[in-house]
């Protein structure tokens, strides 16, 4: 090595655990990650935002609650699991490029601009998640449509790296973690010290493995009530008003004063047929209780059990089918809470209430007094709290 | 190459290109307004991780495989996976970047002083461990 300070070459990386069998195991599980992170991730967004080819399902009353919860673990588990897999490759970031140009120079530039595509987008993915897990948003886009859009990039990128590398990572599975000999690597300088590593490649594998798990015991608790006390960054440590915790503050929603006016009403509206309720008239209504998970986009969730109004008993005041599509207003005036849409299924289904008290109490403002939306397997964005009306949409 | 591989490829890159593309037009249908702060975000993640993480890292091992004893390097590697990688994915908690005085139920755990003693645990472990290792060594 000479002793002038110069910028590392490939060969100047010697560990015998940046291998190909290493990269190919972490990658396998990253790739694995990745995908049940889309995958729950598609699901999601189809619930805030659904297609018309699709419906969304109204059970069971956990479903949301599950695959956001596995969404939000499996990006988290995917932070040690890429780091170490980008740790296992890093000498390639300073590999040649081939010069002059050449066929196979373009196929190489092609293939360095994919994985670029791919670290990028990888890693875009996981810091906006987990951002967005902890209310931080530091960004000037929107999380949803971002986080959307580069879901479909990295995965793709995914795709195709696996396609490329496909022979290289067959080879690499099937060649055992732990034999001596290393796997020839061509470019690499056969003179170079090779240096003696603090592990084996198994006990890499292993550490790497204890890291994702570790994490995920570590955030799980926000989802998975029992872990509470494990889940020492856990976002939510599952306390709150009335045992729930919150996701938008009256504050943060403008309704402080508004949703404690005595002047409240809620308002059916069905075409020319409209009606004005109070909070009493609503509590003379037959009363239906609900044990119903509350679960966020952003992977917490948490039982309660919920007393109100069946939907489709609001519906038929106005002589609307209990099948009805509800576009429900708060008073939160922010667009994204502000307003939502309760498919027909919903509005049918006999979970569905608009609530007005949580756990044997009157709702707390925090949770959306006088009345809010609880609706089976729905994101909790959808579960409008502050309700001002509800429109049957024709 | 088996022709399962070759099939593989085929089915891999087709699959991956039109994800990619889909990936593309939501990105383009986004509008040109956001892009901008898209951009600064998703090049910022790959320079943070390429010029500035993995250099530290790098350096770190270096130094490490030169400095430490045989017998701790082992305990030293486990640690700095395990513990580096979680502290990492607690940076959003350990800042609570995100916590607003009027929403208490959210960041509402010692983050701080967790990783602090989930710390001072490692460091002793690491501290057990070589000592035992360099026992077995003599």
């Amino acid at each position: 090595m000479s002793s002038r300070l110069r910028p590392p070459r490939e060969a100047d990386f010697s560990s015998p655990l940046r291998d190909d069998r290493v990269t190919a195991r972490v990658g396998l599980w990253l790739g694995i990650a990745f995908l049940v992170a889309f995958l729950t991730g598609v699901f999601s967004h189809y619930g805030q935002d659904t297609p018309g080819w699709f419906t969304y399902p109204t059970g069971p009353v956990s479903l949301y609650r599950i695959t956001q919860g596995i969404h939000v673990l499996a990006g988290t588990a995917a932070v040690p699991l890429l780091l170490v897999k980008l740790w296992s490759v890093y000498p390639k970031l300073f590999a040649r490029l081939p010069w002059p140009p050449s066929r196979a120079g373009l196929v190489n530039g092609l293939e360095r601009a994919s994985v670029a595509v791919l670290v990028s987008s990888a890693i875009f993915q996981l810091v906006t998640g987990l951002q967005n897990m902890t209310h931080w948003y530091p960004w000037g886009f929107s999380f949803r449509s971002g986080h959307y859009a580069v879901a479909w990039v990295a995965i793709g990128s995914i795709l195709v790296h696996v396609a490329v590398k496909l022979p290289i990572i067959r080879d690499a599975l099937v060649l055992p973690i732990d034999a001596a000999t290393p796997m020839p690597v061509a470019e690499r300088d056969i003179n170079a010290r090779v240096a003696d590593p603090a592990l084996s490649r198994r006990a890499l594998l292993r550490t790497t493995w204890a890291a994702a798990g570790l994490a995920v015991l570590a955030t799980a608790g926000q989802s998975v009530s029992w872990l509470r006390d494990v889940s020492i960054f856990g976002v939510r440590s599952g306390d709150g008003p009335q045992g729930v915790p919150v996701n938008r503050s009256s504050v943060e929603a403008g309704v402080t004063k508004t949703a404690l006016d005595p002047g409240w009403r809620l308002t059916l509206v069905n075409g020319s047929v409209k009606r004005q309720l109070t909070r009493a008239e609503l509590e003379a209504m037959p009363q239906h209780t609900r044990s119903l998970p509350i679960a966020c986009v952003e992977g917490w969730s948490a039982g309660a059990t919920w007393t109100g109004v069946l939907m489709a008993d609001l519906a038929a005041l106005v002589d609307a089918p209990a099948d009805s599509e509800l576009f429900i207003s708060s008073l939160d005036l922010n667009g994204t809470f502000g307003t939502s849409t309760l498919p027909p299924q919903f509005t049918a289904n006999s979970n569905t209430l608009l609530a007005l008290k949580v756990n044997g109490e009157t709702l707390d403002i925090e949770h959306g007094y006088p009345c809010r939306v609880i609706a089976p397997a729905r994101p909790g964005v959808l579960q409008t709290k502050w309700v001002t009306s509800l429109e049957v949409v024709a | 190459m088996t022709r399962g591989v070759q099939l593989g490829r085929v089915m891999f890159s087709a699959l991956g290109v039109g994800a990619l593309a889909y990936g593309a037009w939501l990105t383009w249908e986004i509008g040109s307004s956001q892009w901008l702060a898209l951009g600064k975000w998703l090049a910022g993640g790959v320079i943070a991780h390429d010029l500035m993480f993995a250099p530290i890292v790098v350096v770190l091992g270096v130094i490490g495989s030169r400095l430490l004893p045989s017998f701790a390097r082992a305990p030293v590697a486990v640690v700095v996976v395990v513990w580096g990688t979680l502290t990492v994915v607690a940076i959003p908690f350990l800042g609570r970047f995100g916590a607003t005085a009027s929403n208490p139920t959210l960041l509402d755990r010692p983050y701080r002083l967790s990783w602090f003693i989930g710390t001072a645990v490692v460091a002793a472990a690491v501290v057990v461990a070589s000592f035992l290792r360099r026992r077995r060594e003599q």
